[in-house]
């Protein structure tokens, strides 16, 4: 099993898909991060909970984990590598197990360096501008601890997901359209349904002040149980699925 | 000797598609068989069933008295090579037999050993996306080889490969079976594997045909003769006009039998219909063949 793990996380890094990604990513981040605050006025960078939506971008890691995820299972049966995987390793449980977890620790580095260059982009902006940080350490260490928690879980959600739509294009565009279409249009309407969905889940984990969210804890609980649940459904098609 | 393997009444419909029916065989250590049949036969999806990959609808199969997904490390008994598409293009040969390795403990230093091996070492660590077809089927060899098995199970492995390549395929197998390790190669065309297998099983509408050695195939008092022409029905009808058996295969080939050449060359003569291939009992393989794995024509 750690054998099958480590040719997953092997089959993670020897792409330079995952390296576009992480740089993809970063970029995004930090534009984003430096585009609010250079411009954004500094009545609206004061106060606790401007300054964590300023310092919390690094949370759009989750998108990338995900994709990262998807890509892990659906690549293997867009390119037919699913033929020799299963080949040398017949239980195709035994497979996804390893995906998950080799994703869930690729989710970890994603959110470390999309959260790192984030707060540190943040922080710069704020010292430079001359504005104080008003943030405990409590509520930094939930951004971080909130921030890499959600994003590992995304990353093996995004592997449950591929291994229920194996069609890399159908998956992907799920994913997305979920993240930025799906989820934003239930919260803002119905928010008591919205809160319970697994990108709601990560901006509850990160601390994010909103009346309608979850609390950290029940969040984490959520996410866990999206993720479990698409994997456990993946599993049980995969293990009725012919390879051709 | 012993049965390395051993299919039993296997069965796999596509709903009302027969693909594979009541097909059983076994296959005996140190032989090298040629799994043979036309396009459709139900060669791949047999091989699928074999090593895991499909369920069959009925009957089983088993490698070393086992269903493949059973095995304990399967790279190490039975190496197979399905399609030479089973590759990440942004990936490099060497990444993708380090990783296949790695998932069952298999060291990374086996990886550059079976790339020399299959004389891919230059092009290790170039990503596949640049590799020609030839060098795709070596690798899909290279990761068959990776965990040293007994048993080689290669799906149509001559597809894409120039005369050197096939040449080059066809010395190593040899050089393996006399090493005692078994080998199943499918192919559509009995020529491709002629010279390497000692044994053939022929399938049809995922029916076993014939199954035998090379010699009593090729010493079968057949007599068949194969022939094309440019129009192919003319030819059929000229022939069945001089009440000669004639089946037809799905490309365009015919099998004569009950005539020499020189008789169907004086036939086709007479209409007027030309003839681009006629070969006679010399390579009446072929004829067999053809005979064997196409419609009756009625």
């Amino acid at each position: 099993m750690i054998g099958l793990m480590r040719a997953e996380s092997l089959k993670i890094r020897s792409t330079r898909t995952t390296l576009g990604l992480l740089a993809g990513m970063t970029a995004l981040v930090v534009l984003v991060v430096v585009l609010t605050g250079v411009f954004a006025k500094s009545s609206d960078l004061i106060g606790t909970s401007n300054q964590l939506s300023l310092l919390s971008y690094g949370s759009f890691a989750i998108v990338f984990a995900g994709l990262a995820g998807v890509l892990l299972v659906t690549s293997e049966y867009r390119y037919g590598t699913i033929r020799p995987t299963l080949l040398f390793n017949p239980s195709r449980a035994r497979v996804l197990i390893a995906k998950l977890v080799a994703s869930f620790l690729a989710g970890i580095i994603f959110s470390v360096v999309a959260e790192g260059a984030g707060l540190i982009a943040g922080l710069l902006i704020l010292t430079a501008r001359g504005l104080p940080l008003t943030l405990s350490g409590g509520d930094i260490g939930l951004l971080i601890g909130g921030t890499i928690a959600g994003t590992a879980l995304w990353a093996a959600l995004g592997v449950g997901l591929g291994s229920l739509i194996r069609n890399q294009v159908g998956a992907l565009i799920v994913l997305l359209s979920w993240i930025f279409v799906v989820e934003p249009l239930v919260f803002a309407f119905v928010p008591s349904v919205g809160r319970w969905f697994p990108g709601q889940a990560v901006n509850a984990l990160t601390g994010l002040a909103s009346a309608h969210l979850l609390a950290p804890a029940a969040a984490a609980a959520v996410l866990v149980l999206w993720a479990s649940s698409l994997a456990v459904a993946g599993n049980a098609l995969m293990a009725r699925t012919d390879v051709s | 000797m012993a049965a390395i393997v051993v299919v039993e009444s296997l069965t796999k419909r596509f709903g009302r598609v027969v693909a594979v029916d009541d097909l059983s065989f076994s296959l005996e250590a140190g032989t090298i068989t040629g799994f043979l049949g036309p396009n459709g036969a139900g060669k791949t999806t047999t091989l699928r069933m074999l090593l895991g990959l499909a369920r069959p609808t009925h009957g089983r199969a088993l490698v070393f008295g086992k269903p493949y997904a059973r095995l304990r490390r399967p790279p190490l008994l039975v190496g197979a090579v399905l399609e030479a598409t089973g590759f990440h293009p942004g990936r490099s040969g060497r990444d993708h037999l380090r990783m296949l390795g790695r998932s069952i403990g298999i060291p990374d230093a086996r990886a550059d050993e079976v790339l020399r091996l299959v004389e891919l070492d230059g092009a290790a660590k170039r990503l596949v996306k640049g590799y020609s077809l030839g060098m795709r089927q070596r690798l899909g060899l290279a990761s068959a080889l990776l965990g040293d098995p007994e048993l080689l199970v290669l799906d149509e492995p001559t597809n894409g490969l120039d005369p050197e390549g096939v040449r080059w395929l066809r010395d190593f197998l040899r050089a393996t079976a006399q090493g005692g390790k078994t080998v199943l190669i499918s192919s559509h065309g009995l020529a491709e594997v002629a010279q390497t297998v000692n044994r053939v099983l022929i399938i049809n509408h995922g029916r076993l045909v014939v199954e035998s050695t090379l010699e009593e195939l090729t010493s079968s008092p057949d007599g068949s003769v194969c022939t094309r022409s440019t129009q192919p029905q003319r030819l059929l009808h000229a022939l069945r006009a001089e009440r000669l058996e004639v089946t037809e295969a799905s490309d365009g080939a015919l099998a004569v039998q009950g005539a020499t050449p020189e008789r169907i060359g004086a036939i086709a003569c007479a209409a007027g219909i030309p003839l681009s291939e006629l070969v006679g009992q010399a390579s009446s393989l072929e004829g067999a063949f053809l005979r064997l794995t196409s419609e009756v024509a009625s």
